[in-house]
C-alpha cells in the first residue's frame, strides 16, 4: 500500500443517532465506529429505512449525531455529538455531494454549476472557470459547458454533478444512489469515474446504493440494517470485492 | 463569486420583466397620485400667483374671492387708489361658465375679468399670441380650452376673438381660465335676456310710481326710456393692490384694517386659503389614496419576492448543503428584490414620462418626488427581500437528500 492509501480521511467513533424520547424513541443509527481511507470507494447497502440516509446526513454534516465523534480530513468536526468546527466551511472544503438526481442549480449552466463549488469558498472566478473547464473537458463535457441543466441528458447532468463534487478536491465524496436513474452502462461509467477520482484525488468515496450491478467496482461494502452498520466485505484498493 | 441573482433573473427573464412591468404600473399610479396632488396645489394657486398682486381686498369677513364668494363695489378700486403707497388697483371678477355646443359637447371654464385699461393681462404666461389690446371682444384662453388663436368664440350674446393662449392657467377646480376685460366679464356675468330686461323695467316703473317721484311725469318718462339704470352697477369679486416699490405691505394693510367694509389678504394668505380650504379634502383624499397604494405595492412586492423565493427553495437548500454562507443567500434574495424594485421604478418613470401629459388635469412630478419614490421602492424592496430571506433561510438541506 502506498502512504496515500493508508491515509484515513474519514474517522467516525461511536456515531449514533436517536430520534424522539420515551416510547417514541427510535435508534436510527446504533453506535458504530468506522474509517475510510483516501482512494477508497465504499458502498453502503441496506433496505429502505435501515438508516442509510441518517448516516449520510451525519457524515454530510447536515444533521448532528446524538453521540460520537467525527474527523474529516485533518479536522475534528464533531466531538461527543457536538460540532467543534464550522460545518458550512467543512462542507465547502472537505465534502463533495452526488445525488440520485443530478441536483444541479437550474439557472446556472454546466460550467457555472461546477464553478459554484469553488466560488462558494472564495476561489477567484478566473481560477474557478479554468478548473471547471478542465474537469468538465476531462469528463467529456467540453462542448456542453454553457448548457443549462434542462438541456443536458441524464448522464451528462450526473457527470456535471460529479465534477462539482470533485472540483474542490474534497476529503470525502458522499454519493446517494448516483446510478439509480442511469442505465447499466452509464451506471458503470459513473462508478468508474468515482474510482478514478478517488485514486487521483486521494478522496474516500462513500456510495449509498441499491445497484448491485456496480459493486464489483467498490473497495469495501458496509451494510446497514435496523440502524446497525456492519462490514460486509473488504477488498484492498485496486482489488475487487464481490458481494 | 458569480452573481447568482442576475443568473436566476436571466434564466426566466420574460417572467421577471413582466412582473416588473406590472409592479411598475402600480408604482406609476403612486407617482401619478403624487403628481396629481402637486398639480392640484399648483392649479389652485396659479391664478393668484400669476396675477401677482401685493394685497387682495375683498368683502368684509369673506375669505374670497377663491375660497368663498366676495362682492365689493366697483368704486372701491377708486377709493383704494387714493391710499398712500398704492401704485395701482385692479378690479377682479371671476365666475364659472358652462356651455353645451350644438354637438352636445359640454365645455366648462372660468372667466376672469382683467381691469382694463390698467391690466391687459401682460403677466399671464402666454404660449401663443398676445395680451388684450382692446377693451372689448378680445380674450386670452388657456390651451386646454382648445380655442385656436385668431378664432371667434361666442360667450353669452357676443363673439370674442382669441388673441392669446396661455398654458397651465386653470382654476382651483382644474377648469381652464379665460380672460377678458372686466367690462366684458361683468357683461357676461350679468347679461339678462330681453324678457328679463322688460320685466325689470316694468318693476322699476312700478317702484317709481309708488315713490314720491311717481307724481313727476318726467321721472316716469326717464324710467320708461331706461335712462335710469335698471340695476346698480354690478359688484366685482375683489380689488387687487399693487404697491409702490419699497412700500411696506403691512403698513398699507394696517391702514386698511380700519375700513369697515373690507378684509385684506396678502397673496400668500390667499394661497393658504386655497390650499387649506378649497382643495384640502381632495388633497387629503389623494394623500390617503397614495399611502394606501404604497402599502398595496409593498404587499404585492412582498408576495412576489416570497413566491420567487418559494420557486427556488430546492436550489437554496442545495446551496446550503454545499456550504454556502448566509451572505450568499442573503445577497441572492435581496439583490433580486432590489433589481425588481429598480426595474419597476424605471417602468413607473417611463409611464409617467409618456402618459402623465395625457391626463386631463395637471400632473406635476418633480425630482424630489422621484427621489422619494425611489427611496420608498428601495425600502419596499428591502422589506420584501427580508420576507423572502426568512423563507430562504428556512430551506432545509435534507430536502436535497430526500428528493
Amino acid at each position: 500500500m502506498t502512504p496515500t492509501q493508508t491515509n484515513i480521511v474519514l474517522s467516525a467513533e461511536s456515531l449514533s443517532k436517536v430520534y424522539g424520547e420515551g416510547p417514541l424513541r427510535v435508534e436510527a443509527l446504533k453506535p458504530k465506529s468506522f474509517t475510510a481511507r483516501a482512494g477508497e470507494v465504499v458502498a453502503i447497502l441496506g433496505p429502505s429505512g435501515s438508516g442509510k440516509s441518517t448516516l449520510l446526513t451525519i457524515l454530510g454534516l447536515i444533521n448532528p449525531p446524538t453521540t460520537g465523534s467525527l474527523r474529516i480530513g485533518p479536522t475534528q468536526v464533531i466531538e461527543n455529538g457536538r460540532a467543534v468546527a464550522n460545518l458550512d466551511q467543512q462542507r465547502r472544503q472537505q465534502i463533495g455531494f452526488v445525488f440520485q438526481r443530478s441536483n444541479l442549480i437550474p439557472f446556472l449552466n454546466a460550467e457555472e454549476n461546477v464553478r459554484l463549488a469553488l466560488e462558494l469558498d472564495d476561489v477567484p472566478p478566473a481560477q474557478s472557470r479554468t478548473r471547471a473547464r478542465t474537469i468538465l473537458e476531462s469528463l467529456g463535457l467540453g462542448k456542453r459547458l454553457h448548457a443549462l441543466p434542462s438541456r443536458l441528458s441524464g448522464g451528462e447532468a450526473q457527470r456535471v454533478a460529479i465534477a462539482r463534487a470533485l472540483i474542490h478536491k474534497p476529503a470525502i465524496v458522499l454519493a446517494d444512489e448516483p446510478t439509480a436513474s442511469l442505465d447499466s452502462h452509464r451506471g458503470r461509467q459513473v462508478m468508474e469515474l468515482f474510482r478514478e477520482a478517488a485514486h487521483a484525488q486521494g478522496a474516500a468515496v462513500l456510495v449509498v446504493t441499491h445497484d448491485h450491478r456496480t459493486l464489483d467496482l467498490v473497495d469495501r461494502i458496509l451494510e446497514m440494517e435496523d440502524g446497525v452498520l456492519t462490514e460486509k466485505a473488504y477488498a484492498a484498493p485496486g482489488e475487487t470485492s464481490h458481494a | 463569486m458569480m452573481d447568482l441573482a442576475v443568473r436566476d433573473i436571466r434564466h426566466d427573464l420574460g417572467r421577471f420583466v413582466l412582473t416588473a412591468v406590472g409592479l411598475g404600473m402600480l408604482l406609476s399610479v403612486v407617482l401619478a397620485m403624487t403628481g396629481i396632488y402637486n398639480g392640484m396645489v399648483v392649479d389652485a394657486t396659479v391664478v393668484p400667483d400669476s396675477l401677482g398682486a401685493d394685497l387682495w381686498v375683498v368683502q368684509r369677513d369673506s375669505q374670497g374671492p377663491f375660497a368663498e364668494s366676495s362682492r365689493v363695489p366697483q368704486r372701491l378700486a377708486e377709493r383704494l387708489r387714493a391710499i398712500p403707497g398704492v401704485a395701482r388697483t385692479r378690479s377682479y371678477v371671476a365666475f364659472n361658465v358652462q356651455q353645451t355646443t350644438p354637438e352636445g359637447v359640454t365645455r366648462r371654464f372660468m372667466a376672469a375679468g382683467l381691469s382694463w385699461p390698467d391690466d391687459h393681462g401682460d403677466m399671464l404666461p402666454l404660449a401663443q399670441g398676445r395680451a388684450l389690446r382692446a377693451p372689448h371682444y378680445e380674450l386670452v384662453a388657456d390651451a386646454s380650452l382648445n380655442l385656436p388663436l385668431g378664432s371667434q368664440f361666442k360667450i353669452g350674446r357676443d363673439a370674442y376673438s382669441v388673441v392669446g393662449v396661455t398654458r397651465g392657467m386653470v382654476s382651483s377646480s382644474g377648469d381652464p381660465m379665460l380672460f377678458v376685460s372686466i367690462a366684458d366679464a361683468l357683461k357676461i356675468q350679468n347679461d339678462l335676456a330681453n324678457e328679463a330686461m322688460r320685466i325689470e323695467t316694468e318693476a322699476r316703473i312700478g317702484r317709481v310710481k309708488r315713490s314720491s317721484f311717481g307724481r313727476d311725469p318726467a321721472s316716469l318718462e326717464r324710467a320708461a326710456q331706461s335712462q335710469l339704470p335698471a340695476l346698480a352697477p354690478p359688484p366685482v369679486s375683489a380689488v387687487l393692490l399693487d404697491l409702490e416699490p419699497g412700500q411696506d405691505v403691512e403698513s398699507v394693510r394696517e391702514r386698511l384694517s380700519h375700513w369697515p367694509d373690507i378684509t385684506v389678504y396678502t397673496t400668500d394668505e390667499q394661497r393658504a386659503l386655497l390650499v387649506r380650504g378649497v382643495i384640502d379634502r381632495a388633497r387629503r383624499q389623494i394623500g390617503l389614496f397614495r399611502s394606501l397604494l404604497v402599502i398595496i405595492s409593498a404587499i404585492v412586492m412582498g408576495l412576489i419576492v416570497y413566491t420567487m423565493t418559494l420557486d427556488k427553495m430546492h436550489s437554496l437548500a442545495l446551496l446550503k448543503l454545499l456550504g454556502a454562507r448566509r451572505i450568499v443567500i442573503l445577497r441572492l434574495i435581496i439583490e433580486e428584490a432590489l433589481l425588481l424594485g429598480l426595474l419597476s421604478f424605471v417602468v413607473a418613470l417611463l409611464i409617467g414620462e409618456f402618459m402623465f401629459d395625457l391626463f386631463p388635469r395637471r400632473v406635476l412630478v418633480g425630482d424630489a418626488d422621484r427621489l422619494a419614490l425611489a427611496l420608498v421602492v428601495a425600502g419596499i424592496s428591502v422589506a420584501a427581500g427580508v420576507v423572502g430571506l426568512r423563507k430562504a433561510l428556512s430551506a432545509d438541506p435534507n430536502q436535497v437528500l430526500a428528493s
